[in-house]
C-alpha cells in the first residue's frame, strides 16, 4: 500500500493495473460507443432508404479494403512486438517495433486517401450521390470512415510522441501498452466498418 | 509472440472468409448476420489475446465490457421504426 502526498494511505488499485491504463480502458468503451451510434444511425438510413446505393466493386474498392485492413492487423502484431520488448527491457527493438507500426498506419492512411479521392473524383461528396441515390450515402461512408481516419491519424502522432520519449528514457514499458491498447481498439473498429460499409454495399 | 501470431492468421482469415460469404450472394439478411457474427468474433479476440484482457483480472472485463453492451443494446430502440420506413416502401414500376 503506498502513501499519498499528505501522507494518508493510498488503497491498491482493484484492477491491479496502472492509472494510466485504466483510463484507457474508459476511454475505449466510451468511444466504442461512440462508434457503435454512428454504425446503428447508418443502419437506420440504410434501412429507412430505399434507393441505397451499392457503388464499390471487388476491384479497386473491396480489393483496396482488403490491402488496408490487412495493413491494420499487421500494426497490430508489430504494436504487440514492441510492447513484449518494451517489457522485456529491449529498448531499441521496441522502437523498431513502434516505426514500423507508424508506417504501417501510414501506409494504412494513405490507401484510405487515394480511395476517398478516387470516390471524390467521380462525384461523391459528402451530400451528394453520382449514383442519384441517396445521398446520405456519401454522408454516412465519409462520416464513419472520416472519424475512424481521424484515430488511425491521431494514433500515428501519439506513437511517434511515445516513442521518442521512450526512447529518450521520459516513458516507460506502461506508457507503450497503453498507447497499444489504443492502437489494437482502432483495429478493432475497423473489423466492424469494413464489413458494414464496405462489403454490405458491394455492386 | 507464437501466440499473437496465430491470433493475426485467424484473424486474416477470418476477413478472407467475411470477403467470400460477401460474394456468395445471400439474402442481405443472412449476410448481415453473418458479418456481424465474424466481426464480433474478431473483436473478441483482439480484446482478449492483443489487448490482454484476458490475462487481467476479472474486475477489468465485468467493469468494462457488460457496461459497454448495455449502451449498444440501449441504441436498439430505433429498429422497428427503420423496418417501418422499409417496408413502406412503394414498389418499383
Amino acid at each position: 500500500m503506498g502513501h499519498s502526498v499528505i501522507g494518508a494511505p493510498l488503497e491498491a488499485s482493484p484492477y491491479g493495473i496502472q492509472s494510466k491504463k485504466l483510463a484507457m480502458w474508459l476511454f475505449i468503451v466510451a468511444d466504442a460507443a461512440t462508434f457503435g451510434a454512428i454504425l446503428f444511425a447508418y443502419g437506420y438510413l440504410r434501412l429507412a432508404n430505399p434507393d441505397w446505393s451499392r457503388p464499390f466493386a471487388f476491384s479497386p474498392t473491396i480489393l483496396n479494403g482488403c490491402v488496408m485492413t490487412v495493413v491494420l492487423l499487421t500494426s497490430s502484431l508489430t504494436i504487440v512486438a514492441a510492447v513484449s520488448a518494451a517489457q522485456a527491457g529491449r529498448t531499441s527493438t521496441s522502437v523498431r517495433w513502434l516505426g514500423a507500426t507508424m508506417l504501417l498506419g501510414i501506409v494504412f492512411a494513405a490507401l484510405h486517401l487515394r480511395e476517398w479521392f478516387a470516390m471524390i473524383g467521380v462525384g461523391w461528396r459528402l451530400f451528394q450521390n453520382p449514383m442519384g441515390g441517396s445521398p446520405l450515402f456519401g454522408a454516412t461512408f465519409f462520416g464513419i470512415t472520416g472519424l475512424h481516419l481521424l484515430h488511425v491519424m491521431c494514433g500515428v502522432i501519439v506513437i511517434g510522441a511515445i516513442t521518442l520519449g521512450f526512447r529518450r528514457g521520459r516513458f516507460d514499458a506502461g506508457h507503450v501498452e497503453t498507447t497499444a491498447l489504443y492502437w489494437h481498439f482502432v483495429d478493432l473498429v475497423w473489423m466492424f466498418v469494413f464489413p458494414l460499409v464496405y462489403l454490405m454495399n458491394v455492386r | 509472440m507464437k501466440l499473437y501470431v496465430v491470433v493475426w492468421i485467424g484473424l486474416i482469415l477470418i476477413v478472407g472468409l467475411e470477403v467470400f460469404l460477401t460474394y456468395e450472394r445471400l439474402p442481405a439478411g443472412t449476410l448481415l448476420a453473418c458479418l456481424l457474427a465474424l466481426a464480433l468474433i474478431e473483436a473478441a479476440l483482439g480484446v482478449m489475446y492483443f489487448m490482454h484482457l484476458k490475462y487481467e483480472r476479472p474486475a477489468l472485463f465485468w467493469s468494462l465490457i457488460p457496461y459497454l453492451l448495455f449502451a449498444l443494446v440501449m441504441m436498439d430502440h430505433f429498429w422497428p421504426d427503420a423496418l417501418r420506413l422499409m417496408r413502406q416502401r412503394m414498389p418499383g414500376p
